[in-house]
């Protein structure tokens, strides 16, 4: 557990979060703090605003004569890809997972948006790890019913889980609730200091018993995980 | 007249394919130059770009105009995805100094666009060594530490140039932006 920082520390490390390149302890500690910190989040958003307007100076480029037409075929062929994901036991998101757990622990940044092909290369190894039978998945619906995320629990002493939002209705904190045989307990919270956020906690009680995880932001809004078959 | 970003985003996000075709017509040279600027190689960064335009169609539901536009939206996420394949090489493909001078450049009258030349010019009036750390920073994700041992500075200098470039950078869109 990182110990809160207070404002001064924390100034240090805003410019980095704002351009996208802290590691993922820094990030956190970030992120605690601006739970509780106006001023500091007021500060990201701006600095994350003037670092993300920077992107609009790169050069402009012609693509290849196909790239359009490429770009819509794609597309096309993803029909129904945004829609929701397998509710339990999604192998390719339970390799997903672990490959999350995994690029925290080495302090990776863009774990969030590695690319399925990388998920599907660590599928195998996970099974491994696991047994392929710890796993449970779930996507994240958002209010306007469109997947917004994913949860990702495991099964184990302790059990935990993993919740992935991206993109975030807006920034701020999100406190993370587990249902289990329909009593509420707490696991954490997600704080948005970017386009989304990620947070983890453990679970007392079986993730067999997982009824729901919610999302409740600051005002009231709920993203929703249903686990139950 | 132009239907704007935003609309066109929302058609993507309705499944209008109208929309969808018109939308990455519009931003087609924009998210393959910003591609090809980090990764540097023209194969990647089509496969760069048009990962992030598969992307930005997942997600076109749940973009709000209120956190952003959506050029820079659009631009983030081709950032993301350009980074996660830069990560799984040993090198920047790309000299930052060198584009720094390339992004800091003038372009022809006809290829301006108004909110790049704003930021270009803000960009051009920050201190160098403060302009190149913010570039590694932003264009290739690389941390502080990062920036340190590839520029051969001590940490505490390259923390406070990223620091005191973005914060120079926001002063100064403020300024353009009243």
């Amino acid at each position: 557990m990182t110990e809160p920082y207070d404002c001064a520390q924390v100034a240090d490390l805003l410019a980095e979060v704002a351009t996208g390149a802290a590691t993922g302890p820094d990030r956190d500690r970030v992120a605690t703090h601006l739970v509780y910190c106006d001023p500091c989040s007021h500060e990201l958003d701006e600095l994350s605003r003037a670092a993300d307007e920077l992107l609009l100076t790169a050069p402009e480029h012609e693509p290849p004569a196909h790239f359009e037409s490429t770009v819509l075929e794609r597309i096309a062929t993803s029909e129904g890809a945004p829609a929701r994901r397998p509710r339990r036991g999604s192998l390719l998101l339970a390799a997903a997972a672990a490959v999350v757990v995994a690029a925290l622990s080495s302090g990776a940044v863009w774990w969030a948006t590695a690319s399925e092909r990388e998920l599907a290369a660590s599928y195998s190894e996970t099974l491994d790890v696991a047994d392929g039978r710890y796993f449970a998945a779930a996507p994240l619906i958002g209010a306007d019913d469109s997947q917004v995320g994913h949860v990702f629990l495991y099964d184990g002493s302790p059990s935990w889980l993993f919740v992935v939002l991206d993109p975030a209705p807006g920034p701020g904190p999100y406190e993370i609730v587990v249902t289990i045989d329909g009593a509420d307990q707490g696991a954490g919270r997600c704080v948005v200091t970017g386009t989304g956020c990620a947070a983890g906690g453990t679970v007392a009680g079986a993730i067999g018993d997982v009824d729901s995880v919610r999302l409740i932001g600051r005002d009231g809004g709920q993203m929703r995980a249903d686990l139950d078959s | 007249m132009a239907v704007s970003d935003e609309a066109l985003l929302a058609g993507v996000a309705a499944g209008d394919t109208d929309a969808t075709a018109a939308f990455v017509r519009r931003y087609q040279r924009r998210v393959y130059g910003l591609a090809l600027s980090v990764v540097g190689d023209p194969g990647l960064a089509e496969d760069v770009a048009q990962d992030a335009f598969v992307r930005a169609w997942r997600h076109s539901g749940s973009y709000d105009p209120r956190r952003g536009r959506a050029s820079t939206w659009l631009l983030t996420i081709t950032r993301n995805a350009a980074i996660d394949v830069l990560r799984m090489r040993r090198d920047l493909p790309t000299e930052p100094a060198a584009l720094v001078d390339v992004l800091v450049a003038r372009v022809d009258q006809a290829d301006r666009v108004a909110d790049r030349e704003r930021v270009r010019a803000a960009l051009a009036a920050l201190p160098r060594d403060n302009a190149v750390a913010l570039v590694l920073s932003v264009y290739f994700g690389l941390t502080a530490r990062e920036v340190s041992d590839r520029q051969g500075i001590p940490l505490g200098t390259a923390k406070s140039r990223i620091r005191s470039g973005l914060r120079q950078l926001r002063r100064m869109l403020e300024v353009t932006n009243d």
